[in-house]
């Protein structure tokens, strides 16, 4: 099952701070929702476990993240990979990152993601409301944290 | 956990963990009458019946919720030694061929004829849409049921009517 | 507790017609059939497996350390262990080599990957839960069209760049074999020359049998006596067991199977499953017997499926509906490995039945079998070896053609049947036809229905814009595999066995090489016995499904059983009875030529006071035999059938469908059936209302699906449909009788009649209720979402 979302989050900070944030593995593993356990590998890469929910597919799923930053594009890319339950997801995002004029900074995103086995096939008729949520729960989170700091 | 289900008139001690469903329950105590056949309680062939009258997948249950209940399986159906009605009539309208679905759809049928004694044939064929079964085509087990039904309407009378 | 079984009335001498109730339900209505999963062995292991959720991938790692950890758990498996017992991969039934556990790659999505054995089945599926596994995914191929383009990805490694394979020349690395039957060359030019040439496309979709009970197997290797046990839910214990033996390379006198009660088989209970090899080697290396028994969405994807045939036909004939020639291309999506369980020397089964009930002169068919990435199989369901398919094609074509003809279906078929003077009847494709009468069959189906009645009131609701729609099949079946010369499973020839043993108080046991899952056998070959040996019903016991005990045969498919096994068990019989006459002459004191049997007794020539039954020879042959005359009374009769058989049929379907939903309703359904003699009507009938119910299912319920990633979107009941009671219609059934002239007892078998006759009748009604909007053809699954699309397409706005 392929499912594309975009969206765009006006998050209260500067550029500068959103950088600094989303260039930090701990603090964007922070904003995973039913986070259970996460191991920093390198500043780009984190393998975190989750709770998963997907019509009757529930569960933890183990997934690879891989942050790629482009700075001088005022781009940033993720890649997720990982699974559990049977299941596998592979999700590639990217986000333009955008400073405005009041010193927000307004992030653009789309995503990509592939969703295989039971989570696809019995949890198919709920996985896109269920993905959906996910994704704008990580990015309220972020946005919510970013104008903390 | 240690749990006390009872069973056909029959008080069964029981080890089980808080996720083991009746259905295994049921057939780990030794009565596999009661059968398994999907995953998503779709198929029926796990039905016992509960307190007398309400049919349940029991698949659908945990173990440890069926305490209390008096919970009545195939095995439980022939009382002295004589055949249930509704086993007589399966067998003599040929409302059976693999048997697979038997126990369950018997037990469904015996709730069903509880709150409906004179069902008409939509009536059973709507109850008994919850039991799957690919072998007969349900035109038997449908005459059975009706046999099943007249047979427990006269009184005192055991004897097989074709 | 015990179960008095007074009131399951004794029967006394029940033989051939007779529609006595069955033994084998004393069991079954009390609950206490013995199933696979009933059945538990001290210190058993249980067994669970772990799934690929991808539909191609490469397996970069299996990591089992978690999983060992899980309490409980004896021991994880994978392809590297079973390579160490050069089990990894296993030859299928069709030439071809399947993966056990996924080796290096998985080619389908669920494929098995790894085995866990543990103390209790919670423990196992909690270990299987905790196998870790990296994947790296590969493109997929998911249609069968695209299988052999130039871009497809190579599925099959292992046989990368073998351009010949089982059957014949590979033109792609996808592409498995190319089979055909009958003259192109005549074919085409007959069909040029024919006044009218229609042509179709129709797919038969993927379905599964989905047999209520699933797959499973117990694997009890004993280490001290070196003797392995397996209870196995299959319908064909005596070639698993040689399959076994030639693949574990252990002695096949060492090796018993075991079939127990099964709950439905249809085919899907063929097969070698992964899952059984796992659990017998998991028995062999722990020393203990493992039981596996599969969850219903493992049956739903990974045991054989059914049909998946993509066909093109196109028939000629002349203007005034006199069929000339057929020719047919069909494209076979065989899944990741060809595991179709087929006669060796048939890759397309007997799909070559595709001229069906009518007399083509000239016809040409070529199947063309291709590898995608889904579960293997092609061949179940209740299809006779592709009968299903052939069956569907013909019978729906046949009313495209009458459609292109402006002529009555019923009309078309009567004018092409196959004349009764013409059997034995050979097919323009090579069959030999047995017997058949199809135009007094369809004449009574007619009849039933009211057919010219009902086509007035069609033609009135059609003024007033109502669907009514009327749908004929009028099939023939090709059963009884089969004849040595053409027919054999790996090289066992299809044959059967029947062994009757007579004691000395009258009663018997008699076993057969055949394995019923539901069809009756204990009660019809206890009623073949009966007729022919005059001996009580309820003194016969039938046994089948030990290889220890009953004797060689291959077992119960494709409507084989009454065809082989029956004509062995009345020949065993009737041995029985040569011998028996030679007691009983010896009893009347007269000579063996003055006796004869008459009335199930043995009677003097000319005094017919004088007699003496079998039950009073069967004491006679312990106790006081003629001088040099062997003791006993009993013999084993290996039966090789001179041909197969064609039982036939002829099923009207009526159907109503509502304007604003699409719905259908299936008003009425008449099916007579032609199987011969009728050894038990109640099961015959039996018979056919479940074959109806599933043909019900595939022409309007069920579909295999997958997305374009190789997701299978069938994998439990939710999504994959079976008819419940309360939508499946009320079927009439009735008979005509055409015994077969080379069958012992005249019979042909009935059993998949039903479900190969019927789905072009539900189709044919729904086609021809919308005809006159200029619907020609509808594919099956016939939801109502299709339905209603054609309505909408065609104008037709609701109320």
């Amino acid at each position: 099952m392929k499912l594309e979302y975009s969206g765009q989050e006006k998050v209260q900070a500067d550029p500068q701070k959103v950088w600094s944030f989303i260039q930090d593995p701990h603090k964007v593993a922070s904003c995973l929702p039913d986070l259970k356990s996460v191991d920093i590998k390198d500043e780009k890469n984190m393998v975190a476990t989750v709770g998963v929910a997907v019509g009757p597919v529930r569960g933890t799923f183990k997934f690879n993240i891989e942050l790629d930053p482009k700075p001088e594009e005022n781009k940033m890319m993720v890649r997720i990979r990982g699974g559990g339950l049977g299941s596998a997801v592979d999700l590639t995002a990217s986000a333009d990152i955008n400073g405005q004029e009041d010193q927000t900074t307004l992030l653009d995103w789309n995503g990509v993601a592939s969703v295989s086995g039971p989570a696809a096939t019995v949890g198919g008729r709920v996985l896109d409301a269920q993905a959906k949520r996910l994704i704008e729960t990580v990015f309220a989170n972020m946005g919510k944290k970013m104008a903390e700091v | 956990m240690e749990i006390t289900l009872n069973i056909n008139g029959t008080l069964k001690k029981l080890n089980v963990e808080p996720r083991t469903l009746l259905a295994h329950a049921i057939r780990d105590s030794g009565l596999t009458g009661t059968h398994i056949g999907c995953d998503s309680s779709s198929c029926g062939v796990c039905t016992v019946v509960l307190d007398g009258k309400t049919a349940v997948k029991s698949c659908t249950m945990f173990a440890v919720q069926a305490e209390g209940y008096a919970i009545t399986t195939i095995e439980g159906m022939a009382q002295g030694g004589k055949l249930h009605p509704l086993q007589q009539a399966f067998y003599d309208q040929h409302g059976l061929q693999c048997g697979y679905c038997t126990p369950g759809m018997i037990m469904a049928a015996h709730a069903l004829l509880q709150h409906n004694p004179n069902p008409s044939e939509e009536e059973i064929r709507f109850g008994l849409s919850g039991n799957l079964c690919r072998c007969t085509g349900y035109q038997n087990i449908v005459k059975a049921v009706q046999q099943a039904a007249q047979m427990l309407q006269q009184p005192a009378s055991s004897a097989a009517d074709d | 507790m015990s179960v008095q079984t007074t009131n399951l009335e004794p029967k006394g001498i029940q033989g051939l017609g007779k529609a006595i109730k069955r033994k084998e339900d004393p069991r079954f209505i009390v609950g206490k059939g013995n199933y696979l999963d009933d059945i538990n062995l001290p210190g058993m292991l249980h067994m669970a497996l772990v799934h690929s959720p991808y539909a191609h991938a490469k397996i970069l790692s299996i990591d089992t350390s978690e999983a060992l950890k899980v309490p409980g758990v004896k021991a994880v498996i994978t392809a590297k262990d079973l390579a160490a017992a050069g089990l990894s991969w296993i030859p299928t039934l069709a030439g071809d080599k399947q993966m056990v556990l996924a080796d290096g790659k998985v080619l389908y999505q669920y494929q098995e990957v790894a085995a866990v054995f543990a103390e209790t089945r919670q423990a196992a599926a909690d270990g299987a839960a905790a196998v870790q596994v990296e994947y790296e995914p590969l493109p997929v191929v998911v249609d069968p069209y695209k299988a052999t383009s130039p871009e497809a990805p190579v599925l099959r490694e292992d046989i990368k760049g073998q351009m010949t394979g089982a059957h014949g020349p590979r033109r792609h690395d996808n592409h498995i074999w190319t089979w055909n039957v009958g003259s192109k060359d005549e074919t085409e030019k007959a069909l040029a020359a024919s006044e009218v040439r229609i042509k179709q496309h129709m797919l038969y979709p993927r379905s599964h049998p989905a047999p209520l009970e699933p797959c499973g197997c117990i694997g009890d290797m004993n280490k001290a006596t070196g003797r392995l046990t397996v209870y196995m839910t299959t319908q064909a214990p005596h070639a698993i067991r040689t399959v076994l033996s030639l693949v574990t390379k252990i002695p096949e006198n060492n090796i018993r199977v075991i079939s127990p009660d099964i709950g439905g088989g249809f085919g899907n209970k063929v097969p070698v499953y992964p899952g059984y090899v796992c659990a017998i080697v998991g028995s062999i290396v722990l020393g203990a017997p493992v039981k596996w028994v599969e969850t219903r969405t493992e049956n739903l994807t990974t045991t054989g499926f059914a049909r998946d045939f993509h066909m093109d036909i196109e028939i000629g004939a002349t203007k005034d509906g006199k069929v000339t020639a057929m020719k047919v291309y069909t494209l076979a999506d065989h899944g990741a490995f060809d595991a179709a369980a087929d006669p060796s020397k048939y890759p397309a089964g007997l799909f070559s039945i595709c001229t069906g009930s009518y007399d083509f002169q000239k016809a040409y068919a070529e199947v063309d079998a291709v590898y995608t990435n889904k579960a293997p199989g092609g061949v179940a369901y209740r299809c006779s070896f592709r009968v299903t398919e052939a069956s569907y094609l013909i019978e729906r074509s046949m009313d495209v053609l009458a459609h292109e003809l402006k002529m009555d279906p019923a009309e078309l078929r009567l004018k092409n049947f196959i004349r009764p003077e013409q059997f034995p009847y050979p097919s323009a494709l090579g069959w030999t036809y047995d017997s058949g009468d199809y135009e007094k069959t369809l004449k009574v189906a007619l009849e039933r229905i009211g057919y010219y009645e009902l086509r007035k009131e069609q033609a009135e609701k059609r003024a007033k814009g109502e669907l009514m729609g009327i749908g004929i099949s009028t099939f023939t079946e090709i059963v009884g595999a089969g004849p040595s010369k053409d027919f054999d499973i790996l090289g066992i020839k299809m044959f059967d066995g029947a062994e009757i043993r007579v004691h000395p108080s009258g009663s018997a046991i008699v076993r057969a090489g055949t394995r019923h899952q539901g069809q009756g056998h204990e009660t019809t070959w206890a009623q073949i016995v009966s007729e022919e040996l005059g001996l009580d019903v309820d003194k016969i016991i039938v046994e089948e499904g030990d290889t220890d005990t009953a004797p060689y045969g291959l077992g119960t498919y494709a409507s084989r059983s009454t065809p082989t096994a029956g004509g062995a068990m009345a020949l065993a019989a009737r041995r029985i009875r040569e011998k028996a006459k030679k007691i009983a002459a010896h009893l009347l004191e007269v000579g063996e030529s003055d006796v004869e049997w008459v009335d199930k007794k043995f009677v003097v020539k000319g005094v017919p006071s004088k007699s003496v039954t079998m039950n009073e020879v069967a004491f006679a042959a312990y106790t006081n035999l003629p001088p040099g005359l062997e003791p006993g009374l009993e013999t084993t009769y290996y039966y090789d059938p001179p041909n197969l058989t064609f039982p036939h049929g002829a099923y009207v379907c009526v159907v109503d469908i509502d304007k604003g939903t699409g719905e259908v309703k299936v008003r009425r359904f008449v099916a007579i059936d032609d199987c011969g003699t009728i050894i038990n009507p109640m099961i015959v009938e039996g018979q056919v209302h479940g074959g109806l119910t599933e043909g019900f299912a595939m022409a309007f319920m069920q579909e295999i699906a997958f997305d374009e990633q190789g997701n299978h979107l069938s994998s439990n009941f939710t999504d994959y449909l079976l008819p419940t009671a309360l939508e499946t219609p009320k079927w009439e059934t009735g008979h005509t009788v055409t015994p077969s002239p080379h069958h012992p007892i005249g019979a042909k078998g009935v059993g998949e009649s039903p479900t190969v006759g019927s789905p072009a009748a539900f189709v044919n009604a729904v086609v021809d209720a919308l005809a006159h909007l200029g619907v020609r053809h509808i594919d099956m699954p016939i939801t109502r979402e299709k339905v209603w699309k054609v309505l909408r397409q065609a104008g037709i706005d609701s109320f």
